[in-house]
C-alpha cells in the first residue's frame, strides 16, 4: 500500500503501476472499474461492500471522498493498494479538498481502466441531477440509493425525472428476491388475475418499484398497504380461485401460503449492501424492466427512449441555492 | 399461457425450475455425499430451488428421515461452496425424506410411487420428479425395471414430468452401451434421460463454445489452413486408490477417453450449431465424431501405459500392480494416448492428439490448439531460434482460463524473437467462484435444459471411435510401463515423433 498526501493525478498514476509491478498482476483482465462518491462518515462501509462486490467482479476500484468544498486550498490525498486490505483488485481511496472536489473527473479519467465500462455508485443522499457531477456524466452505468434518502419518495420521483438508460437504484436491487418468488409462484397460477397487494413500509421504496413493475407486468393498479416493516413485508395475488401470499415480518424468512396447499418457509433475507452492489455489476446494460416501474410509479413514458449519456451541467454549491448532495459531502 | 412475469429482458430473475422432488437412488454413496446435497444446498442458498423442492433419498439402510437429514447437512455443510447458512439448510431439512429399501423390493419401490403422489399433496411438488441413479452400473436394470413396472417414469401415466439423469461409464462397450441406452430409452422418453459428464458442466468448456462463436477473431483461423494439430490432455496425479475393482477391468480409454475428451474434441471440432440449443449442438458434435477416423497404423498411433512405482510431488508411490486388489500381471492400462482424424474439409491433415494417465506430473486439463509456423519470416534464421508455433491454451482445470503463446521481441539492439504467453484467468475477470459442474448440470436437469448433456446417439458414436482400440489391446501385448511422476510412456513421445511433433508440457 503507498500513501500519498497532498499529492497530484500524475503520482497516484506512478503509484498504482508501481503497485501493480510489484504485486506481480500485470496483465490482470479487470473487466470495469467502479467510482464510488462516498461520504467521509460512511468511508469504511463503502469500502466494505465494495470490497465483497469486488471479489465477485475483480474491477479497479476509485472511492472518492469529496471534502469540504470551502476550504481555501485544493487538496489531493490518495492511497494506493493492489491486492491489499481492499480486496484482490487495484483500490484508491482519493480525499479531494476544496474546489478539486468539484473537477474531481481531472483525477478519476486517467485511472479509468482502458477501453472498460464504467460505474459510478453514489453512497448516500443520491444526486438531484446525475449531470451536476461530472464522475456520473463519464459512467456507463450509474448506481444511487434512493433508500439513504433523508426522503426516499421524493428522491425516486427524482430519479424517475432524471432518468437515463444505465440509471439504477439499489432500492430496485433489494426487489429481485421478491420479484423471483412472485415469478415461480406465477409459474403454476392458472386464470385471471383479480387483484395484487403490497405491503410495506410507508416509505420504502423498493415497495413502491415491486408494485409498480407487478402492476405494469400484470396490466392493473396494484394496492399498496403500510406495516411496520422491516422492508417490504408481503405480497398477496389473486389470480383465478387461488390466492398466494409471500409475507416476511422478520426479514429473513418468507412464508408462502396458497388455497389448498400448505405453508412453505423459504429463505427471503435482506441482503448485505456489497451482494446488492455484486448483482449490480453483473449486466453492464440499460434495465428497461426498472425503467417501466419508474414510469409506472411516475406517470412518465418513453423513459427508455431518452439518451444514454448527459452533458455536464455546472453547478457551484458554494452559490446555489439548493446545492445538490452529490457535490457536498463533508 | 406464458407467465406476464417472466420477461427474457429482465435478466436479474433467475431461471428457477418449477416445483419437483428429486430422488436419489445410491444416496449413501461418495458422490452423492460429496457432490449432489452440497449441490443441492448450494443451489438452495442461491436461490435456485423452487418452493415446492423434495430431496427424497433411497438406499438400502435402516433410517428414518431425520437420520437422513443429519447426515445430509454433515455432507452439505462439509462440501458446500458457498457460505452456510443454518435457515437455508433448514428448509431443505423440511422437505428432506427418506425411503429405505433394496432395489429388487417390489414393496419399496410401490411405496416410492405412492409417497411421489402423496409429496404433491403435502408440499407441492406437481408430481414431477427427476431419479438420479448414483449406483452401479449393474443395478441399472433392476431399477429401471421396477420403475416401468410401477409406472413412476411414465410422463403421461403420472401426468407430470419425470427425468432420469445416468452417471458414466454408459457401457463398456458399443454393444452394451446399445443395449443399456434401449433400455433406458425404453422406460423413460429419449427427452428426459440426462447422462452426466461433469466435465460439460465446467464454465471453461462453455466458454470454449463462447471462445469460438461469439468472437471474430478465432473462427477464421480455426482450420486446417492455420492450425497444425490439436492436443488435448487430461491428467490426473493421482492413482487408482480403492476404486481397482472397476478400474480393473475398464481403463484409461473407457474411462476417460470415450466420454471426457472426446467430448471435448467434438467441442473443439464441431461447426457453429444453428443456436444455443441442445438439438442444435448436438447435431453438430455428432458430425463431428462420425468424422472421426482412426489411423491406419493404428498399432502405433494407439499408445497404453501403466504406471510403474516412482516419486510424485515429493512422495514415493506404488506402481499399478503394486495397488490394492490389482492382479499382478495385470494389462489395464492407466495411460492412453491416440492419434485422430477429422475427415472433414475443416480438418483435413489436422492430427487430434488426445491422452489422459494416471499419476503424472499434475492434475490438468487442457485443450491445445497448435497452429503452423509463419509461412515467411522476414527474420534471419539466427533471430527467430527460439520461436515456437504460437499456441492457443483453453485450460479446462484448474485455473480456468485461456493462454495465447506469440512472438515477441526480445528487449535490445539485436531483432531476436522469442515466445511470450498472455494469460487470461477467468476467475479474476469474472466471478472468483464460478459454479461447481455438479450444481449447474443438477439445475439444468430441473429445468429440462439438456444442451449440455450428450446423448445416446453421441454415447454410441464414442464407442465407435474406442471399440478397435480396445480390440487391437485386447489382441496382445501390454501397456508400457512409465514411472509415476513422469508425462508418460516414452511410445507417446515417439508416437508425436513420428509426426515430426511434440507434446506441450501442461
Amino acid at each position: 500500500m503507498t500513501a500519498l498526501w497532498d499529492t497530484s493525478g500524475s503520482a497516484v498514476i506512478k503509484a498504482l503501476s508501481a503497485e501493480r509491478r510489484a504485486a506481480g498482476s500485470v496483465s490482470s483482465g479487470l473487466a470495469l472499474t467502479l467510482v464510488a462518491v462516498v461520504d467521509e462518515k460512511l468511508v469504511a462501509e463503502a469500502e466494505q461492500a465494495a470490497t465483497a462486490a469486488a471479489a465477485q467482479h475483480p474491477c479497479r476500484l476509485l472511492i472518492v471522498v469529496r471534502r469540504r468544498p470551502d476550504a481555501p486550498e485544493p487538496r489531493l490525498d490518495a492511497e494506493v493498494s493492489v491486492g491489499g486490505r481492499l480486496g484482490p483488485g487495484e483500490a484508491i481511496v482519493m480525499r479531494m479538498y476544496g474546489r478539486l472536489s468539484l473537477h474531481a473527473e481531472s483525477v478519476v479519467l486517467p485511472l479509468l481502466a482502458p477501453d472498460a465500462p464504467v460505474v459510478t455508485w453514489w453512497f448516500g443522499e443520491p444526486p438531484h441531477l446525475i449531470a451536476h457531477d461530472p464522475l456520473g456524466v463519464i459512467a456507463d452505468r450509474r448506481i444511487t440509493d434512493t433508500a439513504a434518502s433523508t426522503d426516499p419518495l421524493a428522491a425516486l420521483r427524482m430519479r424517475a425525472d432524471d432518468y437515463a438508460p444505465g440509471d439504477t437504484d439499489l432500492a430496485w436491487t433489494r426487489t429481485t428476491l421478491w420479484r423471483s418468488l412472485c415469478a415461480s409462484a406465477f409459474d403454476s397460477l392458472i386464470g385471471d388475475v383479480r387483484s395484487v397487494t403490497v405491503t410495506g413500509e410507508a416509505s420504502n421504496p423498493s415497495r413502491t418499484l415491486l408494485a409498480g413493475w407487478l402492476g405494469r407486468r400484470l396490466d392493473l393498479s396494484v394496492g399498496v398497504e403500510d406495516s411496520a416493516g422491516p422492508g417490504v413485508t408481503g405480497v398477496t395475488m389473486k389470480v383465478g380461485d387461488d390466492t398466494v401470499t409471500i409475507s416476511r415480518t422478520d426479514g429473513s424468512t418468507a412464508i408462502l401460503s396458497r388455497t389448498g396447499q400448505p405453508d412453505r418457509n423459504l429463505p427471503l433475507p435482506r441482503r448485505e449492501l456489497g451482494d446488492l452492489l455484486a448483482e449490480e455489476l453483473r449486466r453492464l446494460d440499460a434495465d428497461e424492466v426498472y425503467a417501466e416501474s419508474l414510469e409506472t410509479f411516475s406517470g412518465l413514458t418513453d423513459l427508455s427512449a431518452r439518451p444514454n449519456r448527459r452533458l455536464h451541467v455546472w453547478q457551484d454549491p458554494m452559490e446555489a441555492s439548493d446545492p445538490d448532495p452529490a457535490l457536498t459531502t463533508s | 399461457m406464458s407467465n406476464p412475469l417472466r420477461d427474457p429482458r429482465d435478466r436479474r430473475l433467475p431461471k428457477v425450475p418449477g416445483p419437483c422432488a428429486l430422488v436419489v437412488f445410491g444416496v449413501t454413496g461418495d458422490l452423492a455425499r460429496k457432490k449432489l446435497i452440497p449441490a443441492v444446498y448450494d443451489l438452495a442458498n442461491r436461490g435456485l430451488l423452487p418452493p415446492g423442492f423434495v430431496l427424497l433419498g433411497f438406499a438400502r439402510r435402516d433410517w428414518g428421515d431425520g437420520d437422513f437429514e443429519q447426515i445430509a447437512k454433515e455432507a452439505a455443510k462439509k462440501g458446500a461452496r458457498t457460505g452456510w447458512r443454518e435457515e437455508v439448510w433448514q428448509r431443505i431439512a423440511e422437505a428432506t425424506k427418506f425411503l429405505p429399501g433394496s432395489f429388487d423390493d417390489d414393496d419399496a419401490f410401490d411405496q416410492l410411487a405412492a409417497m411421489l403422489k402423496d409429496l404433491d399433496a403435502s408440499h407441492g411438488t406437481g408430481g414431477n420428479a427427476a431419479f438420479y441413479l448414483s449406483i452401479p452400473p449393474n443395478a441399472f436394470p433392476t431399477v429401471l425395471k421396477q420403475m416401468e413396472r410401477t409406472g413412476m417414469a411414465d410422463n403421461v401415466q403420472t401426468n407430470s414430468w419425470r427425468r432420469v439423469v445416468v452417471e458414466k461409464p454408459f457401457g463398456h462397450d458399443l454393444a452394451s452401451a446399445i443395449e443399456l441406452n434401449g433400455l433406458v430409452d425404453d422406460v423413460f422418453t429419449a427427452d428426459d434421460v440426462f447422462r452426466i459428464d461433469h466435465y460439460l458442466g465446467k464454465e471453461t468448456v462453455q466458454n470454449l463454445l463462447a471462445l469460438r462463436f461469439a468472437n471474430e477473431l478465432f473462427e477464421p483461423i480455426w482450420n486446417s489452413h492455420h492450425i497444425d494439430s490439436v492436443q488435448i490432455t487430461m491428467a490426473e496425479d493421482v492413482g487408482i486408490g480403492t476404486r481397482a475393482g472397476f478400474y480393473e477391468g475398464t481403463g484409461a480409454a473407457r474411462d476417460v477417453l470415450q466420454n471426457h475428451l472426446l467430448q471435448l474434441l467434438a467441442l473443439t471440432a464441431m461447426d457453429e450449431p444453428v443456436q444455443f440449443d441442445a438439438a442444435a449442438l448436438r447435431a453438430e458434435k455428432i458430425k463431428v465424431l462420425d468424422a472421426v477416423r482412426l489411423p491406419k497404423d493404428l498399432a502405433s498411433y494407439a499408445v497404453r501405459g501403466q504406471y510403474d512405482q516412482g516419486w510424485l510431488a515429493g512422495e514415493r508411490v506404488n506402481g499399478y500392480q503394486a495397488e490394492e486388489n490389482v492382479a499382478a500381471g495385470s494389462t489395464t492400462e492407466t495411460f492412453a494416448a491416440v492419434r485422430l482424424d477429422v475427415d472433414t474439409r475443416r480438418w483435413a491433415g489436422v492430427p487430434f492428439y488426445l491422452r489422459t494417465g494416471k499419476r503424472l506430473p499434475r492434475r490438468v486439463t487442457e485443450i491445445g490448439i497448435v497452429f503452423k509456423k509463419a509461412p515467411h519470416l522476414p527474420f534471419s534464421k539466427s533471430d527467430t531460434e527460439e520461436l515456437g508455433a504460437n499456441q492457443l491454451v483453453v485450460r479446462v482445470q484448474p485455473d480456468e482460463g485461456v493462454t495465447l503463446r506469440f512472438g515477441s521481441k526480445v528487449p535490445g539492439t539485436t531483432m531476436e524473437v522469442r515466445d511470450v504467453a498472455m494469460d487470461f484467468l477467468y476467475g479474476e475477470a469474472f466471478t472468483e467462484n464460478s459454479p461447481e459442474a455438479y450444481e449447474r448440470l443438477l439445475l439444468d436437469v430441473l429445468l429440462g435444459d439438456a444442451a449440455l448433456f450428450p446423448r445416446n446417439e453421441e454415447v454410441e458414436a464414442s464407442w465407435r471411435i474406442i471399440d478397435p482400440i480396445e480390440e487391437l489391446w485386447a489382441s496382445g501385448g501390454e501397456p508400457e510401463l512409465y514411472r509415476a511422476g513422469e508425462w508418460g510412456p516414452k511410445g507417446a513421445d515417439e508416437m508425436l515423433a513420428r509426426d515430426g511433433r511434440t507434446w506441450r508440457r501442461p
